[in-house]
């Protein structure tokens, strides 16, 4: 007997080959006796002929003068350009007398060779050694920064120092560090922390951070920078965000682009840029919430988080949350007590309805695929 | 070869690991087209946001290339990229949702007669109206899809996702599409 069950949520499978020979001939024998789904499948291959039709638009010629633009504006704060000048006291110039020049990347000798033509082949010498000396000096900066994954400067110098496996870094009341994270991205240290390099390799990078402040910028793929604090490790997905940790080990998390998490004992929490996430002592990373959501559910969460604020606490945010605040209700289905699960999810499917492709059995289950996809199609809203 | 299925070779993005600036142009040259496409498109043909998206792009890529491992594939990587640009610019309100403009896009690859062209612009104008009209989630598996031949894997990948919900996305993407292009069945040339 063929199997009746209609196929349209597998056309694109199908049509793309991707599934099992068996899978496939189920498929067949369905589309030979379905002309619902023979309709569907012919719309969808209509559609893809039309799209496979689509031409790429040209991007403008300009855009790569304005790429190399912005490299070269990088570049230039990284690692400022030189200029040979003369040295007034003496007849020759000394071609050793570097500093910087913000403005250009030549070497030029000031018109040093116009007002004394004959000691041109001296200047050209002395160019020569100067490109010498400045190359010799450029190769061991570049492999200096090549080689070294770790790098730290602080603000107020100009020479990298290289931060060494486990060593603590206490910045001073008044100034901060910047840690460059290999090739990946900076961490900046803010006064008055205490952060340590726990690991620096090919994959993973991880800074331990006791207390203080760090902004980091990570552009890199997910889970390859970590910052372990005494409550909990901010996993970064990709991103920016700004980790602070008082005296108790108490910490918050506010991403600002993208998206982290902070992981403890299992316990994991999503926070997309604009929403910030709380973490207490033996309790690990608490829910997170968006910074525009409103005083109230703020509250309310953070009595449900840490201080044992039960139903009540929940009630509220309940009444509080926007279609956005889904971030923080999706949590909660797998936090609050199982007697309220069913309102949690009440909630959540009036403010934006169940996807088609998730069924409220298995997110009551807490099935962790059911909730993956169901947070999957609740982050375009977030 | 057609330059959506152009693709660099590892001695380029060695090279640009290297920060050699040439290597860097091939790699650009490469991909450049549809990066751009999937940012005009995205953001409903708005010429502007699209190539903020590219430039930001690819100074991420040029200035993070040293770290790219090389254990998954570049595609991946850089679609994350543009996923994640066009995502944060549409979040941060910088575009405005905008009345599309075929005018900005190419339209349709060009073959044949006058007449024929004029036909075939038709039909592109009522394509691009109708994947600029798809909901963003299927907006973009469609983009990577047609754009750059992504596997679902990529795409899930590209999109922080699983391959059920590409699978389910491009299913939508597609119905949502043949009703929307209901009208041009048997009239496209």
């Amino acid at each position: 007997m063929i199997w009746q069950r209609h196929v349209t949520h597998r056309l694109a499978e199908y049509v793309d080959q991707r599934l099992s020979p068996g899978a496939a001939r189920t498929v067949e024998a369905h589309l030979e006796s379905c002309g619902n789904c023979r309709a569907a499948l012919a719309g969808y291959s209509f559609a893809a002929r039309l799209l496979r039709d689509v031409a790429l638009t040209q991007a403008p010629d300009s855009l790569w003068m304005s790429i190399t633009a912005a490299l070269d504006q990088q570049s230039d704060v990284a690692a400022p350009k030189v200029r040979l000048k003369p040295d007034a006291t003496s007849s020759e110039p000394d071609a050793t007398s570097l500093e910087p020049d913000a403005t250009s990347s030549q070497y030029v000798a000031s018109g040093f060779s116009r007002t004394f033509p004959w000691l041109r082949p001296l200047t050209a010498i002395a160019a020569l050694l100067a490109v010498i000396v400045a190359g010799a000096a450029g190769y061991r900066f570049y492999t200096r920064s090549t080689l070294a994954p770790w790098e730290v400067t602080r603000l107020d110098r100009a020479q990298p120092e290289r931060l060494k496996a486990n060593e603590w870094i206490q910045t001073g009341a008044v100034s901060g560090i910047r840690l460059n994270v290999g090739r990946i991205g900076t961490v900046d240290v803010a006064p008055g922390s205490r952060v340590r390099l726990v690991a620096a390799k090919e994959d993973e990078y991880r800074l331990g951070l006791a207390h203080g402040e760090i902004s980091a910028v990570i552009n890199a793929p997910p889970r390859l920078f970590f910052v372990d604090t005494p409550t909990s490790t901010v996993v970064d997905l990709g991103c920016a965000y700004t980790m602070r940790v008082d005296d108790s080990g108490a910490g918050t998390l506010r991403v600002t682009a993208g998206w982290a998490s902070l992981e403890w004992s299992g316990r994991e929490s999503l926070v997309p840029a604009g929403a910030s996430g709380h973490t207490r002592p033996d309790v690990g990373p608490g829910t997170p919430s968006f910074d525009d959501a409103t005083p109230a559910l703020k509250g309310a969460l953070d009595a449900f988080d840490f201080e044992n604020g039960g139903r009540n606490a929940v009630e509220v945010v309940l009444a509080e949350a926007r279609v956005r605040d889904t971030l923080t209700l999706w949590h909660l289905m797998s936090r609050v007590e199982a007697a309220d699960r069913e309102r949690v999810f009440n909630r959540i499917v009036s403010l934006t309805p169940l996807p088609k492709n998730v069924t409220k059995d298995e997110v009551m289950a807490l099935n962790p695929d059911e909730l993956k996809r169901w947070r999957e199609e609740l982050a375009w809203s977030w | 070869v057609s330059p959506r299925h152009r693709a660099v070779g590892a001695e380029v993005l060695d090279a640009c690991r290297r920060g050699d600036r040439e290597g860097f142009r091939a790699l650009y040259d490469a991909y450049k087209d549809r990066v751009y496409s999937i940012a005009l498109y995205f953001f409903h043909g708005d010429r502007s946001s699209a190539s903020d998206i590219t430039q930001e792009v690819f100074v991420k890529l040029m200035t993070n290339m040293a770290g790219f491992r090389g254990d998954s594939g570049f595609s991946t990587w850089l679609y994350r990229l543009v996923v994640n640009a066009c995502l944060d610019r549409a979040r941060s309100g910088q575009n405005r949702e905008r009345a599309t403009d075929p005018a900005h896009f190419d339209l349709l690859q060009d073959t044949g007669s006058q007449e024929h062209a004029l036909a075939r612009m038709r039909t592109a104008e009522s394509v691009q109206r109708a994947i600029s009209s798809l909901p963003s989630q299927y907006r973009l598996v469609i983009l990577l899809r047609y754009f750059d031949d992504l596997s679902y894997e990529e795409m899930a990948t590209a999109l922080n996702c699983s391959v059920g919900t590409i699978s389910s996305r491009l299913n939508r993407g597609h119905r949502l599409l043949a009703e929307r292009l209901a009208s041009l069945r048997g009239t496209t040339v």
